[in-house]
Parts: structure tokens; sequence; C-alpha cells
């Protein structure tokens, strides 16, 4: 029953990642949301405390925004992934260092992966098949 | 002829023809190794950097953190100007460690505006593993500044000079602005602390721009 729906989504889903980076965005969101996690200061007193204290909250979300950017507005992921890893770097001096390094892990990782990304490529050739197809080739020249 | 030959590299997928065009799908965007190394390799190393920098001291990082209970340890802690009140600190709404509480826990506030702390140690139960900030086991040591934490419990031998007990929290002048809270609240303050071998719990520690040489980050299974 679950079968029939899913069948459906999930080539659709594929083909919808297929166009983006979609690991890069993910990780990067995910890293933000890890840092806002950690965070949980009261909006009182960060708001005492004026820019420094904001500026806590300010990284990790506009990493976490940068990661939903770059999953719903792909063709600009090369602009979203430096900004976030700039402020995923930033966020070890603001927001409880990267969020105790897992979030700054993430963030960086993500905007690596977002940079890197490009837009239609050749598709993968599988390691296994590489090598069948070497051994084909060898086999074809080995008589000749 | 040109019309043409862009048709032809529409249609076929790969110009060299692959033996099996079928089942995955043809072109997809993918992360070239390559590229990304152009930004990972200095990602990582400012990251080091950083990290190198905060263990040696030179860098300051701020602390934000609330809601769940963690214990600060110190074998010292010398600070200047010192104010104490009672405050009520409010969990975000639905928190999962609100348990029976309400979502509030009563807490005492103390501002220090700048303090050096010898062998500090912080720990977060994170449940069944915890994880554990050291700094300051060597001859630097940790200094926070406008250092604020609530707390719920509060041991160690303390000693203040030319302290105040009584004052109402909004007339506070030794801590600075951060140091004042609300009217009508006991409170205390002082010019000087000093606290051997002090241990918190811990509810918030907020703002506090902390240096920590020799820094070490990890989990363990116990606590400081």
């Amino acid at each position: 029953m679950s079968g029939g729906p899913r069948g459906k989504l999930r080539p659709a889903f594929r083909r919808w990642r297929a166009g983006r980076p979609f690991w890069g965005g993910l990780l990067l969101a995910l890293g933000g949301a890890e840092i806002l996690l950690t965070l949980r200061a009261s909006l009182d007193v960060v708001l005492h405390v004026g820019m420094q204290g904001l500026a806590g909250y300010l990284l990790p979300a506009v990493m976490l925004l940068c990661g939903v950017l770059i999953l719903f507005n792909p063709a600009q992921h090369l602009f979203y992934s430096v900004i976030g890893v700039l402020v995923s770097l930033g966020s070890w001096l603001t927001s409880n260092l990267g969020g105790f390094f897992v979030g700054l892990l993430l963030g960086v990782a993500g905007s690596c992966l977002a940079f890197g990304w490009l837009p239609d490529q050749e598709p993968r050739v599988s390691r296994r098949r590489r090598r069948k197809e070497a051994r084909a080739a060898r086999a074809a020249q080995a008589p000749g | 002829m040109t019309s043409s030959a862009e048709h032809g590299e529409h249609t076929s997928d790969r110009p060299g023809g692959t033996p099996e065009a079928g089942d995955a799908p043809a072109r997809r965007g993918r992360v070239r190794a390559r590229r990304a190394a152009v930004m990972a390799v200095p990602a990582a190393a400012v990251a080091a950097g950083l990290a190198i920098l905060t263990a040696e001291g030179a860098l300051g990082v701020q602390f934000a953190i609330s809601g769940m209970p963690f214990t600060v340890t110190a074998t010292e802690l010398n600070g200047t100007g010192f104010a104490q009140f009672g405050a009520l600190d409010e969990m975000a709404e639905g928190s999962p460690n609100a348990g029976d509480t309400g979502g509030q826990v009563l807490v005492v506030t103390s501002v220090i505006k700048n303090a050096t702390l010898t062998k500090l140690c912080q720990s977060v139960d994170l449940g069944g593993t915890n994880l554990v900030i050291r700094a300051g086991e060597g001859a630097q040591k940790v200094t926070a500044s406008d250092l604020t934490t609530d707390s719920t419990q509060l041991s160690g031998d303390a000693a203040f000079n030319n302290i105040e007990i009584g004052n109402d929290a909004s007339t506070l002048d030794k801590a600075g602005p951060k140091g004042r809270g609300p009217k009508g609240v006991f409170s205390q303050q002082s010019d000087t602390v000093h606290i051997a071998s002090l241990r918190q719990t811990n509810y918030a520690t907020t703002a506090g721009v902390f240096k920590l040489p020799g820094l070490k980050l990890g989990f363990s299974e116990s606590g400081c």
C-alpha cells in the first residue's frame, strides 16, 4: 500500500536532489540548527547584553538560512556557500565554540560540499563497472 | 548545420555512447572533490587556527547556554566587581527540560566584571555521556569578562572585599550595567571576590567572553 506513492515519490525526490547541492545545503542547515539548540539563552539577557549576545544567535541563524537557500535557490549556491563557511567559522567565537564544535563541523563540511558542487555532470561510473569495462577492454585488446 | 550539431549534442547523453544508457538518470549535479577542496583546505586551516588561538588564550570565545544544567568547577576564582541577586529563569515554552517545575527555575545570578579562573572545568550532561571542557590547567589562567551565571547551587570557600549585603538589586553598581537586577530583590555586591574550590551548578552562562588557554574539549563518562 505504501509502495504506490513511495514508488512515485522516490524518483521525483531523486530528480529534485539531482538539481541542487542537497547534502551540502542539508548539512549546513543542520549545523545552524544544532548551534541554535545549544544556545537557548533567554532573549531577555541577549537583548540586555546587546550586539555581542545577539551575534550568538545571528550567526547560526544565517547558517540555517544559507543552508535552506542552497536547497531552494541552488543557482546561487556559490555565494551562499561562501557566506556559510565564513559564518560557520565565526560561530566558534560567538556561539559556544560553534555548538561545541559539532555545528561548526557540519556547517563547514556542508559549505564545502555546496561549493564543490557542479550542476549537470556526467553520471557516476561505479568502481565495479569501471573495472568491468577495463577488463572488457583488456580482453578485447589481448587477442588482437 | 549548427542547429543539427546542437540537436545532436542534446539527444545523445555522452559523445562516446555508453553501452547502457538505461536506468540511471543521465546527467545530474555532483560534488567535484577538487572544487570542494578549494574551500575545504583554507576552511580547515582557519578552523585549526581559531582552535589554536583559543587554546593559547589569544582569542576570547563567548558562551550562551541555558536550559540544560551544567557544572562548572575551578580550583580558584578571583574576580573584581561582583554582584549577586536572586532571579527566576524562564525556559523556552514547551522545553523538554522543564519537568514539573512549570518551566521556571529559581536561580542565583552572579555577575563578575573581570574574573580569573584556575583549572576551569565545565561539563554538560548529554544523557549518558558528558561533554567536558577543560582549560587553564597550565601556567596561564582562564579569564572572563562580564561573566554572568545563573546557578542553582554554588559552593566553595569565599572571601569578599568591601561587601554590601541586602541592597536592592536595582541599585547595584559594582559590576557594571549588567550586574543589576530587578527592583525589590535581595542582593549583595563587593569590590573583589575570591572563591577557592568553586563548584557551581548553572542553568545559564551568558555573554561571558572567555579566554581559554590550554583548551581541551572532549566527551567523558564522568563530569567535573
